[in-house]
């Protein structure tokens, strides 16, 4: 399929759906061109609308995260509350040498604007300062809880869209027949069911009364963990061809991202439902039916392409909730993420801990968002940088 | 508009892979049961846990790990406390003035790494501790440790230390070899560089050594062959898990985990299933503090009405909440220590002695704030919960307690600034000696966050500087009692109770016994 379709030279149902929208990116870029001879970059930029979306995108995005440190900073601040007095013990409290050395070691005694640019100076250089719980760096406590986190949310995230889109397509097509109407109860049982709940439930019934699932955590106890590549050990697993240790990591890995799966892919079915019903009464869609085109490529290239866009609105901000909303999942299933490093770390005033989080999960947010308005374009034409 | 068929479409696959993902669980599970047999033991605790260094932590899941990888001067044998037994020092003399610890260290002992344990590996780890000013240097303030020959350490105190021989088991306290501490960066000094290699590597006498260390995740602990005490241990190696609760009960129930350390009095009740449970009195002492400080609360501070608050608890009531095994303490010493004051002297409620004191205190219609922190569960137990019988309870006396919950974080600055009208909290024992509980006396720790000031009370004082210095158990055991016996009528602090603790153990597990100072130690577990 060609990337860059031009009214004149579509055909059909297809030029009916991306009239005027790459014509006036390329346009604008050949018009420089022929105008005036541009300096090298510059003229890469006009050529790719693409790199010059994320090239702002990615500007935006570094100021974007300048923001959410020093939000983090200031509120993690306004708490009424002594980081010595919560990570000190009740005697250690009592002697003043040892609150200022502990104030000293992380830089709390220093005023608070100081305190603010001293963290920006180390992040500049990879540094976000030590944890007060874990008495480590707090990139190598994120180094293994956002992986952790990563899978977790990647496998539900990816069977959700499976799922989710499917179920969506199928209760469309069978629009009010029983199928749809089973469907539809089923997403909106996945919706509705608190996911703690459906935790507790899952576990008990698949781990303790059925065996069927490992218990808790990510491997089998006593489980080495494998070299340490990506952090996720399914992957770094088969990399190292720890078999397993893979197939240990796939069984702790399915429940918790099937109990994690059922939100998504209720709200996935419901959005994607609605998305092909209006997609299916287009013009565009009928008159492909008209030239007698076979059902699978209408549904596939014309109907499903179309209603994707609004579904990966949803499904990319459903990733982010999921890699940044586990907790009580990952408590439930004793899963050391990012979920529980965030509430042990809030719960402790561990405050480079706390920024380290609001770090990752604003980079997160940007990033999903972006990925999301890149493949909007990938999916639909309509919507391509311009 | 004629309508597209599901069938012709390949929807069937996505539910092939979520069925084969299903399937691959199925697969994990029968690996864990099988991994967990043999000579393995996986424990399942909720994590309190920053560091394996010994100088440095002071967590409980710290003293469990530290309690199997290091040995220490001296020890206690199973859930007895009273007494202090053979460590790394096969015999002690404490001098009549209670100042001199002489320790003489146990022949052929060796660390992990087959070097002998020497007088100066002790000196270099007990003054590291204190160098340090980490949360257990206060276990040897006032301590000077010196070597006198190659096998026998002094430990002199400034004043008289009658609890040192109950403070040196602590695994705080635990002996590290010099020589591998100084190759990874370690010195006695503020300095000291070791930490992060005692997050990875043991480097002590103890049963077992340390494989892996996750403060979030989990410990490895493998047996040391090396290992010279009398008793080996018996699993060759040691899984201790972060799990919440709720899951350590399932895991422990279906065999994934041998022990459960955090399992309430609700969550233990009807078990079954082979598992054992050992329950008892928690050495936590859950307190309610009335504040003396006039500037915080003039009613408070009256002490007729600390009277009727006193008076007006139903203690019987509020161990309902905490199960089988919870009691109420008569003093502020946990009933298992020495100087306990015996059960007979507990108050009991008195609602009508409390109505009377209430109009003696001249105070009408008083209304006071409960402090406390609403996430904060002591041995499973809610403060927000117990926080609310209180209120109930001193309704019935005609005083109205408003609830002031809080974060843990927020409501401990309150507390430890003294700023708390009424408040509920716990102590937990550092050591298993009654002088741990001096802090409650007028002008010291505890006893400046209820506004008691210096002086507030001369005799009091008298007493605790006398008993602080006081050697022999028996003379100590009076002391003790005749000041707790006075802070029951005059002071401002009302023991309520120490709830219940439970481990629950497979049946094929032995010598499973809680000890208030490192909860259990693995090393003495053992196998049918």
């Amino acid at each position: 399929m060609s990337p860059r379709w031009a009214p004149s030279k579509g055909t059909g149902g297809k030029g009916a759906g991306v009239e005027g929208g790459e014509g006036a990116g390329s346009g604008d870029g050949d018009r420089l061109v022929t105008a005036r001879p541009l300096p090298g970059r510059r003229r890469l930029l006009a050529r790719h609308p693409l790199a010059r979306f994320l090239l702002r995108r990615t500007a935006t995005a570094i100021l974007l995260a300048l923001g959410v440190t020093l939000v983090t900073f200031v509120l993690t601040n306004l708490v009424p509350g002594d980081p010595a007095a919560a990570n000190l013990g009740q005697r250690a409290i009592g002697d003043p040498a040892i609150v200022a050395q502990f104030r000293h070691h992380y830089g709390l005694d220093k005023p608070l604007p100081v305190q603010y640019v001293t963290y920006l100076g180390n992040l500049l250089h990879g540094d976000l300062g030590e944890s007060q719980q874990s008495h480590q760096s707090v990139l190598t406590d994120l180094s293994t809880a956002v992986p952790a986190t990563l899978e977790l949310a990647g496998a539900a995230i990816v069977v959700s869209l499976i799922v989710g889109v499917a179920f969506g397509v199928v209760a469309a097509l069978h629009r009010d027949r029983l199928t749809d109407q089973l469907l539809r109860v089923i997403s909106l049982l996945g919706v509705s069911v608190p996911t703690f709940w459906l935790a507790l439930l899952a576990f008990y019934i698949f781990f303790y009364r059925l065996g069927w699932a490992p218990g808790s955590g990510r491997l089998d106890p006593g489980m080495t963990a494998p070299p340490h590549v990506t952090g996720l050990y399914t992957v770094d697993a088969a990399l190292a061809g720890q078999w397993p240790v893979f197939w240990s990591a796939v069984g702790h890995l399915a429940l918790p991202a099937l109990v994690l799966t059922a939100y998504t892919v209720g709200l996935l079915t419901r959005f994607t439902r609605s998305a092909v019903l209006e997609v299916l009464n287009q013009d565009y869609v009928r008159a492909a039916r008209a030239k007698g085109l076979p059902a699978r490529t209408v549904l596939f290239q014309y109907v499903l392409r179309a209603a994707l866009v609004p579904v990966i609105t949803v499904a990319g901000l459903a990733f982010g909730a999921l890699l940044s909303g586990t907790v009580l999942v990952e408590s439930i299933f004793a899963w050391p993420g990012l979920g529980a490093y965030a509430y042990r770390s809030a719960t402790t005033l561990d405050l480079p801990a706390v920024m380290g989080v609001g770090l990752v999960v604003g980079l997160v947010y940007l990033t999903v968002n972006l990925a999301v308005d890149v493949l909007y374009g990938v999916i639909d034409p309509r919507v391509r940088v311009q | 508009m004629p309508r597209f068929t599901a069938g012709s479409y390949p929807v069937a696959l996505p539910l092939v892979a979520v069925a084969a993902l299903a399937l691959s669980a199925c697969s994990g599970g029968t690996s864990a049961s099988g991994s967990s047999a043999g000579k393995t033991l996986v424990v399942d605790t909720s994590f309190n846990l920053k560091t394996a260094d010994p100088g440095r932590e002071f967590e409980p899941t710290g003293q469990i790990v530290d309690k199997a990888l290091y040995e220490t001067l001296l020890s206690f044998k199973g859930s007895d406390v009273t007494k202090p037994v053979p460590g790394l020092a096969s015999s002690y003399e404490h001098s009549a003035d209670g100042k001199t610890l002489t320790l003489h260290l146990r022949a052929g002992a060796k660390f992990a790494d087959g070097s002998a344990v020497t007088a100066d590996d002790v000196v270099f780890s007990l003054n590291r501790v204190i160098a340090l000013k980490g949360n257990p240097s206060f276990l040897l303030d006032g301590v000077t440790v010196t070597k006198t020959d190659a096998s026998t350490v002094t430990l002199t105190s400034k004043k008289a230390n009658p609890a040192l021989p109950f403070i040196l088991p602590n695994p705080a306290l635990g002996i590290l070899s010099a020589k591998t501490v100084q190759a990874h960066g370690g010195s006695a000094t503020s300095t000291d560089g070791a930490e992060k290699y005692l997050n990875t590597a043991s480097a002590g006498s103890g049963p077992y050594t340390l494989t892996s260390f996750n403060t979030n995740t989990q410990v490895v602990l493998t047996k040391n062959p090396k290992y010279t005490g009398s008793d080996k241990p018996t699993y060759d190696k040691i899984v201790l898990r972060n799990v919440q609760a709720p899951t350590q009960k399932l895991n422990v129930q279906r065999g994934d985990s041998q022990i459960a350390l955090d399992l309430t009095s609700d969550q233990v009740s009807g078990l079954g299933g082979g598992l054992k449970v050992d329950s008892g009195a928690s050495s936590d002492v859950i307190f309610l503090l009335l504040n003396r400080n006039t500037k915080v609360s003039s009613t408070t501070a009256n002490a007729k009405f600390a009277e009727a608050v006193r008076k007006g608890i139903d203690y019987k009531s509020l161990l309902s909440l905490a199960g089988t095994g919870s009691v109420q303490p008569a003093g502020i010493i946990p009933s298992t220590f020495l100087g306990a004051l015996p059960a007979s002297e507990a108050t009991g409620r008195d609602l009508a002695g409390a109505k009377a004191a209430l109009q003696a205190s001249g105070i009408a219609k008083p209304s006071v704030t409960l402090g406390y922190a609403s996430d904060l569960t002591v041995d499973g137990l809610s403060l927000q919960t117990l926080a609310e019988r209180v209120q109930a309870q001193l309704k019935e006396v005609g005083i109205t307690v408003t609830l002031a919950p809080a974060p843990t974080t927020t409501e401990l600055d309150n507390y430890r600034n003294g700023k708390e009208q009424l408040g509920l909290w716990y102590w937990g024992p550092d050591y298993p000696d009654p002088s741990d509980y001096l802090t409650f006396l007028p002008g010291n720790l505890v006893g400046l966050r209820a506004g008691w000031k210096a002086g507030a009370d001369p005799t009091l004082t008298a007493l605790g500087d006398k008993a602080a210095t006081t050697i022999g158990d028996d003379t100590r055991k009076t002391l003790y009692e005749q000041i707790q016996t006075k802070m029951n009528t005059d002071g401002p602090f009302i023991p309520l109770m120490q709830p219940s603790r439970n481990t629950v153990s497979a049946a094929s597990v032995t010598g499973v016994a809680y000890n208030p100072v490192w909860t259990i130690d693995v090393a003495a577990l053992g196998t049918k």
